[in-house]
């Protein structure tokens, strides 16, 4: 009985996972040094959308980012470029504040964390995001699991919930590679209990003066057909001012 | 003791073990292309940049009209079908250091029932903008030209949009959302500066026109700007705005326009995590809807001055305010509501619907200025971008991904609260590839004949759309 409900296993490996010294907020941490550089950077991400296993649709987001020194969570400015049906709208994520503005009306509308989850630049949230400041975790135990090429990792599972209304989900489970610190894959879950997206981190490569991610394979767990991948292209550092992060200079920014 | 631990992380992977085997068959989910590493390949049109937006569009519409309207329609009824192609392009380029220049605009073919072919009404272009812009300072920007300037939280009416009144060439939808894309700038100076905590912004938009009559569909013309719709009164508004701690955002707003002063406010707030709560509100002196209507039709030449009028006029101003307060929630499954309620004090009462229907049915023949003037209070209204009742309520729907990928649905309804008549109308997208994008669109009136949208001469339309954007 207890070996089916997976309580006398996980806590068998959570105890002998502390015993290598690392708290889950540590493990977290170290993940997120991993997948984020410490500057403010700007990245162009291309998005393919899989609809039951075909290539469906295309968009390319330039992507601002910068970390809010108070609270330490990202604030994220996404532009679209293509499709073009969408180019120039845009999505203003900063703390409690969202945005999205569509150049066509002129018209900035406030939306909410759980609209902010629909639509392409809801991958923000999923990929440049301090787990660290958002999350409080827990470590499950040890895994040995595969990568999206079925590649075996030696893993530390952690399971997170939200520290605060500020996170995009109210729920994250992760698994980091033990001794890198590279992420994995992720589960997100909604306020429901609901999972909601699967992702898997690959390709790590030298990008941004570190080794980190260069592509995510996302799965819409509502919708198991529907599955995107992002590459992150053309990383750089860059100075990004505070203003930016103002809905009134949404019209103003000349994205590239 | 390191023997013991070894047995029991053994004995614990083992347990877990099929948990963790469950665990990797979410890779079976992703599809062998990318399991393979193959490049996608994906029908996408060649990038354009965040800075344009350029696309073809041909819409066809069909529509339906009542018969015995209580208020006779005094002048051509609406068109039974329209057939319009149109190319819209929106492009900024960067000119000297600091400078850019951006358009906005529409050229239009269009044929309807009652103007056929050729006619040089049947091409138009609707110059939306064009204005220099230079960031003199570090996020200190003046801007100069015709530049389409919106204010607002709501979706469904903006008290404090001041510069949608007779913006709106022609509408191929109802929804505001979708006559925000196609209306015309305001020929202005503004200078603005955005720093970290707001956003401070004033405008000047001189007079350089006399007002003139309200355009009809058949008497729009080819080539002009129209100026006189947006630049018939000297005004000037300054705004700014700031976030306050908490999640609340608010804009102050500003307002002259001739001889009248307005103040507007909005504010938004993040309710939880699926719901948006905002409210948006202005208010200044002014006459009521039905004298400023009649008022503007004399000064226009549309009304004979000496004419008496069909409806009683008050004359007064007083201080009247505008209201739009509501709040957006969104599922997990993608669709978000936006219900909100509109106020507008210097709209129609019940009294005054009651004033219009008696006014204007049963009349004999000779009496035709009586239906000419109601319905002239109507389509000033609508040029103005004012609702017509004093309450009025309003439902959006919007689903991405509805039923199956890319497909887009929205719906909304727009319900006038003294009679229940409503307006419907739900819109189809679907999104065929990156360039193509296919649709239709159903509306309909609803309501007894002596209701606000149960009067109107349109009972329903249909429309079907294809776009391809470059």
């Amino acid at each position: 009985m207890f070996f089916r409900s997976g309580l006398l296993p996980a806590l068998v490996i959570g105890f002998s996972a502390a015993a290598y010294g690392q708290t889950a907020q540590e493990i977290i941490a170290g993940t997120d040094r991993v997948r984020n550089p410490g500057q403010p950077f700007h990245s162009i991400d291309i998005l393919t959308e899989y609809v039951s296993g075909r290539p469906k649709a295309q968009s390319h987001l330039a992507v601002y980012s910068k970390e809010d020194p108070s609270t330490r969570q990202f604030r994220n400015l996404i532009v679209y470029i293509e499709p073009p049906r969408d180019a120039g709208k845009m999505v203003l994520l900063d703390g409690h504040y969202f945005w999205f503005y569509d150049p066509a009306s002129k018209a900035s509308v406030r939306i909410s964390p759980q609209q902010r989850l629909i639509g392409q630049a809801s991958v923000a949230d999923v990929l440049i995001v301090n787990l660290a400041v958002d999350y409080r975790g827990t470590l499950v135990g040890t895994e040995a699991i595969q990568d999206a090429d079925r590649r075996e990792h030696q893993c530390w599972h952690l399971d997170m919930k939200a520290a605060d209304d500020r996170a995009s989900y109210n729920r994250v489970e992760y698994w980091i590679e033990k001794g890198t610190f590279y992420p994995i894959k992720g589960k997100f879950y909604s306020d429901s209990g609901r999972l909601l997206k699967i992702l898997y981190y690959k390709a790590f490569q030298d990008r941004l003066g570190g080794v980190r991610p260069t592509v995510g394979i996302i799965i819409d767990a509502v919708d198991s057909a529907l599955v995107s991948t992002i590459n992150f292209l053309e990383a750089r550092f860059q100075d990004i001012p505070d203003a930016w992060f103002q809905r009134d200079y949404l019209p103003r920014l000349k994205a590239e | 003791m390191m023997y013991r631990s070894n047995r029991l992380i053994l004995f614990g992977l083992l347990a877990a073990w099929p948990a963790i085997a469950e665990e990797n068959m979410d890779i079976d989910l992703i599809p062998r292309a990318i399991q393979d590493q193959m490049a996608p390949v994906v029908d996408r049109a060649p990038a354009s940049g965040p800075r344009q937006r350029i696309y073809f569009e041909n819409a066809n519409t069909l529509a339906s009209l009542r018969a015995g309207l209580l208020v006779p329609f005094p002048s051509q009824r609406p068109p039974t079908w329209q057939e319009e192609f149109f190319i819209d392009a929106r492009k900024e380029w960067s000119l000297l250091k600091n400078f850019n220049f951006a358009y906005s605009g529409r050229m239009n073919l269009r044929v309807e029932e009652n103007l056929p072919i050729p006619r040089t009404e049947n091409v138009r272009h609707d110059f939306r903008e064009g204005y220099l812009s230079w960031e003199a300072l570090d996020r200190t920007y003046l801007d100069l030209g015709r530049i389409n300037l919106k204010s607002g939280v709501a979706l469904g009416y903006n008290p404090t949009d001041f510069f949608k009144s007779r913006s709106v060439v022609e509408a191929l939808s109802s929804d505001l959302t979708v006559l925000r894309e196609d209306r015309l700038g305001t020929l202005m100076g503004r200078a603005q500066h955005v720093w970290a905590g707001g956003a401070l912004s004033a405008v000047f938009a001189p007079r350089l026109f006399n007002p003139r009559s309200i355009y009809t569909n058949l008497g729009l013309p080819s080539f002009n700007p129209m100026f006189d719709r947006t630049n018939a009164h000297g005004r000037v508004l300054v705004k700014g705005n700031a976030n306050i701690a908490g999640g609340v955002s608010t804009e102050f707003l500003i307002y002259h326009e001739g001889n009248r002063f307005q103040l507007g406010a909005n504010v938004t707030e993040e309710l939880s995590h699926n719901i948006v709560g905002y409210a948006e509100w202005a208010g200044g002196r002014r006459a009521s809807l039905i004298d400023d209507a009649l008022r503007y039709g004399k000064q226009t030449g549309s009304i004979p001055v000496r004419t008496p009028s069909a409806l009683p006029e008050d004359g007064h101003k007083s201080f009247q305010s505008d209201l739009s307060v509501g709040a957006s929630y969104s599922t997990e499954t993608r669709i978000t509501f936006n219900l909100e309620y509109h106020f507008h004090q210097a709209g129609f009462s019940q009294r005054d619907w009651n004033n219009w229907f008696n006014s204007g049915s049963g009349l004999p023949a000779y009496l035709s200025r009586v239906p000419a003037q109601l319905w002239y209070i109507r389509s000033y209204a609508l040029d103005q971008q004012e609702p017509i009742s004093t309450h009025t309520a309003f439902l959006r729907a919007d689903w991405v991904d509805a039923f199956f990928p890319k497909l887009e649905l929205t719906a909304f309804i727009n319900i006038d609260l003294f009679d229940g008549s409503a307006f419907v109308q739900v819109t189809a997208d679907y999104y065929l590839s990156n360039a193509w994008t296919v649709g239709g669109l159903v509306t309909r009136n609803f309501g007894k004949y002596r209701s606000d949208h149960g009067s109107l001469p349109q009972s329903s339309a249909l429309l079907f759309k294809v776009a391809r954007y470059l």
